[in-house]
């Protein structure tokens, strides 16, 4: 133990001579939340609309009403020939266009359905998908408002929809665990990942290996000053999500702490483990984006659903560590989930921890022979 | 000319000798691009729901069936009162969570119309809005069908329907929605800037780490060709990455390619130049390869991905930001790169962002370049 | 070993030669000529200016004031030429590490614009030198130290520059290479070749034609070897062997005709104010004293001895301004 507190002091010591890397890790992780909080949402407003509307009567400029009142589209061209509308959707001066036929006000009232079309920019499914959404509502609202009063009778089978825990749908609050699951990630990462491969680049690896310490004591002892560091700039980020994004904090301190320290320990457990198998500083760095920045942007469930993956790849996502960090951090912040309930999230990230400070020993044990 | 040649097959040899290093270059875009390709889908399949049964007759039982039949459904557990769905929803278990009321089976029965709760996890709201339409969707055909079935049986007791509106959507440029269309040709733009900004930023810090730099610097080699000769296989090597990634992207995952190759080739060029440029300016704020590793990183790499457009909208973004990121390279080129595989458009209607890029590969060329001297001032 | 400089112009002129860093003044107004085919050494603990001066010199870094002419030219105004006319050698031994012995090789020599029949002439001609046969697809990182060394000197002079720069050449080398290493340069200053080297090894700095005793920046001593060794001119240097030479030194240090004393491996050097007292007559002291008595004899300064006593002295100066 006392030889692990050794190896803490002294990288301590060398990590604060670092001004630089250690502002850096501390305090630019949570300015970085805070510009990515405030820039990033998937919540659609502003979509710019085309609009041919070839009937002009009081019921098609009601309809184009609606979807212009509705908040979501900005009206931006009025068009007449399907050439201009395509150059417009081409050029990305519109992402969606509604084209309204001949006769809508009279078939909304007598029938058939009069068919409306809106052509959609789908180069974004995300937001494509969104986008179809709001509008598909949009326009079932106006046809039943613009539809006859008489004979309008509710369906059988009818959806009463209740939103938990996010009931504005506001995308930030889904955007930015996910961000601080991704910063901590990379920090940790990154701090760690180039710590043991530079004393092998500069060959003071010959003081390690003199050393009378056991590996594994060692790779503790290194980690120590890293995971205060992060811890402290993980608090700083989630009080900086609380106080100016309005994230909530429903669940209990103590389940939050817990699961951000088994994270972050994981973290560096990876950083250490791309450090004893790398023998350049280049190929642990990108090791380092191969394993840790993509994944953990990729394959978390941060922005695409995991269940909606090949399965192939769903397993893979099961050594993503930010997976079951997600799962704890939304929970306990936005869904007040109790710990006891995240227990096998919790039981993943620290075998995962082990696993990889277990595996970095071993490694480090190798180069010391 | 012979000098510039030296310094370029040193530098190859050098990776020669670091296999790993070559490896992982080739290697991790043609993985993370797999990765990506695969996980890039907002195809919603598999939903976890879970159902809270308060009716418990055929006809409930028909209407879950419905839903664990259905692709987009999953379902993952039964429960007799809404209390008990609290638990799933709180673990992430189920997205969705059905409430079935007492008393349905009657109703339906009667033609009488009856509502049901859906319970969605909004801290996913993404997924939770496109999850409910389809859940909506699915009552919704559901309930025609028994409307129908009703209706043939005892026309009376059904409900009437009314007009509405034949709403049609289509879509343009990706009518199968694939999220993957969009997200692969901006791995591309992306991966070249991971490869080529930082391997050359490390690979001349590494030098001025070791010393070797200051040993060139004494050599009667220009600084344009200590330049060009570190900087030349790293975009070599980028460009190599362009093609294979292509590719994969063209014949593994069928993304369509409507446009010109040799636009690509051209505009990657240029691209690539900007990263280049990037990489060597880090290069000279860095003194060793771990402060150009987090310069990287922090600075240039994060902001890149989530500012430019590429997976996160720009249009959403506050005003203000929105002009920051015209500041970011990868931002052309994303719109180039969508443009010629999605949309099959030229130059013609690219030249502002080939522009752009010139331009800041210029800009940056000349900052790096003028802080790369020879001589310590 | 003189070395003949009548008539010629010197091959490097340095000229109150300053170089700041803010408010640090690391170089001051050094000035110095160096002749051709002269081994010039430059000595001085670490931090004292060495490097920097050799860094101005090769064009590394701009003098903040006064002018060098290396090769006839001006070192301010035009680097790029003095870069063809010399040669360097850094502390790190710069070599890649991930290249053979005949890479390295290849390589400076493309840089240097050496080819074909010349390139491989030079090739031939540094294998021999630095020992190296057989050993041309090494890589040089599994090089032991003085082969490394040995290729690094090879590799600043394929081009045969007329001018060396060597900065602290035989850093934690093994002294049977550093002999070596040195009759390298002996047998480069016989052609003709001007070698400037800075060390901190006091023992190898006997081996210049002259040296040049640099102090916080400032020239402190120029001269031959055995000119700079004329400060002890009429204070004799006395080496005690004593058995406790640590009261030795204390007992020396108390008596009124020693200026200082020093401790050398386990004998103590000891610098009379003048030849008033004799060596005998202190050593009867010290018996006297009770202190057991191997010997004491009048010993030469050694380059060691002179640099401590310059130190001594700047820092006298320093301290009485």
């Amino acid at each position: 133990m006392t030889k692990a507190l050794a190896v803490y002091r002294k990288e301590l010591r060398q990590i604060s001579r670092d001004r630089r890397t250690l502002t850096t890790i501390i305090f630019v992780p949570a300015f970085f939340l805070l510009l990515y909080g405030y820039a990033l949402n998937w919540d659609i407003r502003h979509i710019t609309l085309a609009v041919q509307d070839r009937d002009g009567t009081p019921e098609s400029r009601a309809l184009v009403a609606a979807f212009v009142n509705s908040g979501y589209f900005d009206r931006v061209a009025d068009v007449y020939a399907p050439a201009e509308l395509n150059r417009l959707l081409d050029v990305d001066i519109a992402r969606a266009a509604l084209v309204i036929p001949e006769g809508f006000g009279r078939d909304i009232t007598t029938g058939p359905a009069p068919q409306v079309q809106l052509l959609v920019n789908g180069d974004n499914a995300n937001t494509a998908t969104t986008v179809m959404g709001y509008a598909a509502n949009i326009a079932r609202g106006a046809g039943a408002a613009l539809a006859p009063s008489d004979g309008m009778t509710a369906p059988l089978v009818s959806v009463e929809p209740r939103i938990w825990y996010n009931p504005e749908l506001r995308s930030t609050l889904f955007l930015v665990p996910g961000l601080i699951a991704y910063i901590l990630m990379i920090t940790a990462v990154i701090s760690t990942a180039l710590s043991i491969v530079r004393e092998k680049e500069s060959g003071t690896m010959e003081q390690v290996r003199m050393a009378p310490i056991d590996t594994f004591s060692f790779i503790v002892g290194k980690s120590i000053p890293y995971f205060l560091i992060s811890l402290a700039s993980a608090a700083l980020i989630i009080l900086a999500a609380m106080a100016l994004f309005g994230l909530p904090m429903r669940g209990n301190w103590l389940a939050l702490f817990a699961a951000m320290s088994l994270f972050i320990a994981g973290a560096l457990g990876t950083g250490l483990l791309i450090s004893t198998a790398a023998e350049t500083q280049q190929v642990a760095f990108q090791a380092a984006m191969l394993t840790s920045f993509l994944p953990t942007l990729m394959l978390s469930g941060f922005i695409f659903p995991i269940s909606s993956m090949p399965h192939a790849l769903q397993l893979i996502t099961h050594v993503v560590p930010a997976r079951y960090f997600l799962i704890a951090l939304r929970g306990i912040v936005l869904k007040g989930t109790p710990l006891r309930l995240l227990w096998p999230q919790m039981l993943a990230l620290s075998i995962y921890t082990l696993a990889m400070l277990t595996l970095a020993s071993v490694r480090l044990a190798r180069e010391k022979r | 000319m012979q000098r510039l040649r030296r310094l370029v097959w040193k530098e190859f040899l050098e990776l020669r000798q670091d296999p790993r290093l070559f490896g992982l270059v080739i290697m991790a875009p043609i993985i993370q691009l797999t990765m990506l390709g695969y996980a890039a889908t907002t195809d919603v399949k598999d939903v976890p729901i879970v159902v809270a049964d308060g009716d418990r007759t055929p006809a409930s039982r028909n209407l879950i069936a419905r839903f664990d039949g259905s692709r987009t459904f999953t379902v993952i557990d039964t429960v007799t009162t809404v209390t008990e769905v609290d638990r799933f929803l709180q673990t992430g278990e189920a997205w969705i969570a059905l409430a079935i009321p007492s008393g349905y089976g009657r109703s339906v029965q009667d033609g009488q119309p009856v509502s049901l709760q859906v319970v969605a996890d909004g801290s996913d709201s993404n997924s939770t809005t496109v999850a409910l339409g389809y859940a909506t969707s699915l009552v919704g055909e559901y309930a025609a069908a028994l409307t129908a079935d009703l209706r043939a049986a005892r026309p009376q007791a059904a409900p009437a329907a009314a007009p509405g509106i034949d709403f049609r959507i289509r879509v343009w440029f990706n009518s199968q929605l694939e999220s993957r269309f969009f997200m692969i040709p901006g791995v591309i733009a992306l991966l070249l800037l991971i490869v080529t900004a930082n391997l050359a930023a490390m690979a001349i810090v590494r030098e001025k780490e070791l010393g070797t730099l200051e040993q060139l610097n004494v050599t009667p080699l220009r600084r344009w060709e200590l330049i060009v000769g570190k900087l030349l296989p790293y975009g070599l090597i980028g460009l190599i990455d362009v093609l294979l990634v292509t590719a994969l992207a063209v014949f593994w995952f069928e993304v369509p390619f409507r446009g010109s190759f040799t636009l690509l080739l051209a505009t990657s060029l240029l691209y690539v130049m900007c990263t280049l440029s990037l990489g060597l300016f880090i290069s000279t704020v860095s003194d060793t390869q771990q402060q150009a590793m987090m310069t990287a990183t922090f600075f240039f790499l994060t902001p890149m991905i989530y500012l430019s457009g590429f997976i996160f909208p720009i249009e959403n973004m506050p005003r203000a930001i929105q002009y920051v990121t015209y500041l970011i390279p990868l931002r052309y080129f994303l719109v180039i790169v969508r443009g010629i595989f999605l949309k099959g458009i030229g130059l013609d209607l690219l030249w502002p962002q080939a522009a752009a890029l010139g331009a800041w590969g210029a800009v940056m060329l000349l900052l790096a370049v003028a802080r790369s001297r020879k001589r310590i001032a | 070993m003189a070395v003949d400089t009548a008539g010629a112009a010197p091959t490097i002129s340095v000229r109150d030669l300053t170089r700041r860093f803010g408010k640090f003044v690391a170089v001051d107004r050094v000035t110095f000529d160096v002749a051709r085919g002269e081994i010039f050494g430059f000595l001085g603990s670490n931090g004292a200016g060495k490097s920097t001066t050799i860094r101005m010199l090769c064009g590394l870094l701009v003098p903040t004031s006064g002018t060098a002419l290396v090769g006839g030219v001006d070192v301010t105004s035009d680097p790029e030429a003095v870069k063809r006319r010399i040669g360097y050698m850094s502390q790190r031994f710069s070599l890649y590490a991930l290249l053979t012995v005949d890479q390295n090789i290849r390589f400076f020599g493309g840089v240097y614009g050496l080819v074909a029949a010349k390139l491989a002439d030079r090739r031939r001609f540094v294998i021999e030198m630095a020992g190296l046969a057989g050993r041309e697809h090494t890589l040089a990182r599994d090089l032991a130290g003085g082969w490394r060394q040995r290729l690094a000197l090879g590799c600043a002079i394929l081009h045969e520059p007329a001018i060396l720069f060597l900065d602290e050449p035989t850093g934690g080398v093994d002294p049977l290479s550093r002999r070596q290493f040195w009759r390298l340069i002996d047998a480069l200053s016989h052609a003709g070749v001007t070698v400037l080297v800075t060390t901190h090894y006091l023992d190898e700095a006997e081996r210049c034609h002259r040296v040049a005793l640099i102090h916080a920046g400032r020239l402190a001593a120029l001269g031959t070897p055995a000119e700079t060794k004329q400060v002890f001119a009429g204070r004799p240097i006395l080496e005690i062997r004593a058995g406790r030479p640590v009261e030795a030194m204390r007992l020396l240090d108390a008596q009124p005709e020693v200026e200082k004393t020093s401790l050398f491996g386990t004998a103590v050097h000891a610098v009379l104010r003048d030849t008033a007292v004799t060596p005998q007559a202190i050593g009867d002291r010290l018996r006297d004293a009770g202190i057991p008595l191997d010997g004491v004899t009048t010993v030469t300064p050694s380059l060691e001895d002179v640099f401590l006593d310059v130190i001594d002295r700047e820092n006298a100066r320093q301290g009485a301004r």
